[in-house]
């Protein structure tokens, strides 16, 4: 079937994303630069930023300092205090919630340990929900909340943000976002997504990959989760469970995973291998265990070093597979990984020198995550934020109605 | 990321009276990359440093910067190609705040006279560049922080003029893990931001963690200078402790060139 060209109206809701994405993605962004990363004239852009004005979401400025002489060319910043999204993260070991305005600044965040036990829902979306309250409570009248997502450490279905599985957290089949959706009563429907694949959009959107459109990120919570971007894209998969790079099996007939597999990546590089390794199992858990076992290597402990160098070995051959699978640009060592990925550089390096082709490794830059223990918030808030960014006008006119 | 050395020394020599402690030493840095350069102690890692820094007069040899030959005989010299090097000891004055410090010894260097408020809207922009967020005030005296924010401080005194090529001599030996963690980060991310970067250090793991390059030294002879995506941990130990590991390294295990 042959279809007409976009119409007037598509080609302007376009647009109007674009330099709406612009500012929030760039910051403030003055009219001559949008004129030439867009490639329009002025005259239109100067239509559409008054038509994204008019509707609150961005505002024209003259810029702070110039320090040129000449009339300077006027700055489209976005409406950060007045436009927002509310995130939230259901970790093993924590529950966060935070308010994040256009332009990805955190305004406002809360948080709580969550012990580990089975998983309950109804505390899980309760605590989330009261969250919201707090923080909806405390903004001003003109404010306006444009949408909600929560990252998730499981595997997440992509139609309706149904919790599939979450082995570390004991959640099977769980109807999260339509929970949260009815709990929170935004009039908005809450998107949920995978940790990892949210925290590897954070990273490409915002933090050290920011210039890379092919990124392998991996997340190290109690277990391994991964996020792939290829051509500027989640790699989502076609349930939506793509990037579940804990389960790649690096160790057939290795140890157990939660999963109900064997010797999976998240088996022999998660939280528990390390600690048992070290001999501490049981005795910290978290960051701080892990933390602990580095600082335990670092100062001479020669057990703690010997966990970290089988880890490091397995987490190198992990990451060589997906090099050679991916090609990436970039490999990033987000959450708890970080600090294994700086411990046991060496053995992780070491497995990658021999373990890939030489073609497809010798541009991969190692990086450590530079959004740290946020990479998940701003994750979701990105989620949060694609409707808006979509189609600005008509999202608006939704939630203000 | 394939352009040339911006800074590369051919034929060094470099003797203390009787005792000659670099032969024939060539070494190649190169811009937005990490440079490790490794060794066993008294391999000749610092002394090397200092040639380049201009501390130490280099006996024979050539040293080029940006493809020109140039002669460096003082630190003035490097300072104004943009060579900064951050020496173990820092060189902080305890008594001193951290924007005094990162001005110290600059005032009269470029002949303006800069007031107070415009320094310390300079040291808060190459911090804040850096992403440095540990420190709380400006105004504090250096004596007041820890190990690794003098560190971050000693880094950004080296790249608040707009250098090109910054050497840091084994910055994360005193410190902590979490410390080092943060000081490698920002190793990695003054090279990722264009400058070239060589780091000491003893450690391998910070040395795979954050490095393009190792530059081995081994009794004062440049044993290898190899990718480190190309190498293996086993292969710099041994490059390390005897010059040579397989097809790497000194021709000849009695440390004479090839
Ligand atoms: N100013 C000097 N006068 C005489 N000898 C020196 C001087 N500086 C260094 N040396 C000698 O040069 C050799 C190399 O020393 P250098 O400090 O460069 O080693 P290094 O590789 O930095 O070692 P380390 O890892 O212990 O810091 C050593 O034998 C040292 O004793
Ligand atoms: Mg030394
Ligand atoms: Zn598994």
């Amino acid at each position: 079937m042959m279809r007409a060209g976009p119409s007037q109206e598509e080609i302007r809701k376009h647009n109007l994303g674009t330099l709406l994405r612009h500012v929030h993605l760039g910051g403030p962004t003055s009219r001559a630069e949008l004129t030439s990363l867009m490639g329009l004239n002025r005259s239109t852009i100067m239509a559409l930023t008054a038509d994204l004005t008019a509707a609150g979401l961005v505002r024209e400025e003259l810029p702070r300092d110039t320090g040129r002489a000449g009339r300077p060319s006027l700055v489209v910043r976005p409406e950060t205090a007045r436009v927002y999204v509310l995130a939230f993260e259901v970790g093993v070991d924590r529950l966060a919630a935070a308010r994040i305005g256009l332009g990805g600044v955190i305004l406002d965040r809360r948080e709580i340990v969550r012990e580990r036990g089975p998983f309950d829902m109804g505390q899980v979306v309760g605590t989330l929900a009261g969250f919201a309250r707090q923080m909806r409570r405390r903004t001003r009248d003109d404010t306006v909340c444009v949408g909600a997502a929560a990252a998730f450490c499981g595997a997440v279905r992509k139609s309706d943000g149904l919790v599939r599985s979450g082995p570390n957290i004991g959640a099977e089949e769980v109807p999260l976002a339509e929970e949260l959706s009815r709990r929170l009563q935004l009039g908005l429907p809450v998107s949920v997504g995978n940790d990892a694949n949210l925290g590897a959009l954070a990273e490409h959107t915002r933090g050290v990959g920011m210039d890379c459109r092919d990124l392998v990120y991996l997340h190290g919570d109690v277990g391994i989760g991964g996020g792939v971007i290829v051509n500027g894209q989640l790699l989502g998969g076609h349930g939506g469970y793509g990037g579940e790079v804990g389960h790649m099996i690096v160790n057939p007939d290795g140890r157990p995973c939660g999963c109900g597999s064997r010797g999976c990546l998240e088996a022999e590089v998660g939280e528990r291998a390390l600690m048992e390794h070290a001999g501490r199992y049981g005795e910290g858990r978290g960051r701080d265990g892990v933390r602990d076992v580095v600082d335990a290597a670092d100062r001479g402990d020669v057990v703690a070093q010997g966990a970290l160098q089988r880890v490091g070995g397995w987490l190198g051959l992990g990451v060589a597979n997906l090099v050679n699978i991916f090609n990436p640009e970039m490999v990033i060592f987000g959450g708890m990984l970080r600090e294994i990925y700086l411990g046991s550089a060496a053995q992780v390096r070491s497995r990658i020198a021999t373990g890939t082709l030489a073609a497809t490794r010798e541009h991969v830059r190692l990086r450590t995550s530079t959004l740290g223990d946020d990479a998940t918030l701003m994750g979701a808030a990105e989620m949060a934020f694609a409707r808006v960014l979509a189609d600005p006008l008509e999202a608006l006119s939704r939630v203000a109605n | 990321m394939s352009q040339g050395p911006i800074l590369e020394l051919r034929g060094i020599n470099k003797s203390f009276g009787p005792v000659q402690v670099l032969h024939d030493v060539a070494f190649s840095v190169y811009p937005g990359e990490v440079t490790a350069l490794v060794g066993d102690n008294g391999a000749g890692k610092s002394t090397l440093v200092k040639c380049i820094g201009g501390i130490h007069p280099i006996d024979s040899g050539e040293y080029l910067f940006e493809g020109e030959r140039v002669h460096v005989s003082g630190p003035r010299d490097a300072a104004v190609l943009g060579v900064e090097i951050v020496y173990q000891d820092l060189a902080l004055c305890d008594n001193l705040d951290i924007v005094q410090n990162m001005f110290l010894g600059r005032e009269r260097k470029s002949g303006l006279v800069l007031d107070e408020d415009t320094m310390e809207e300079m040291a808060a922009k190459t911090l804040a560049g850096l992403s440095v967020r540990t420190v709380k005030s400006l105004r504090q005296h250096v004596s007041s922080l820890s190990g690794g924010q003098r560190q971050t401080v000693a880094i950004a005194k080296a790249v608040l003029w707009n250098s090109k090529v910054v050497i840091l001599d084994e910055p994360t030996a005193a410190l902590g893990v979490a410390q080092t963690a943060q000081v490698l980060e920002l190793v990695r991310r003054l090279a990722d931001r264009g400058l070239a970067v060589v780091l000491i250090s003893h450690n391998m793991n910070d040395v795979f963690a954050v490095s393009d390059r190792i530059a081995a030294l081994y009794l004062g002879r440049m044993a290898a200078e190899v990718k480190t995506s190309e190498v293996t941990h086993a292969q710099i130990v041994e490059l390390i402790t005897s010059g040579r590991s397989g097809e790497l390294g000194l021709k000849n295990g009695n440390g004479a060139a090839s």
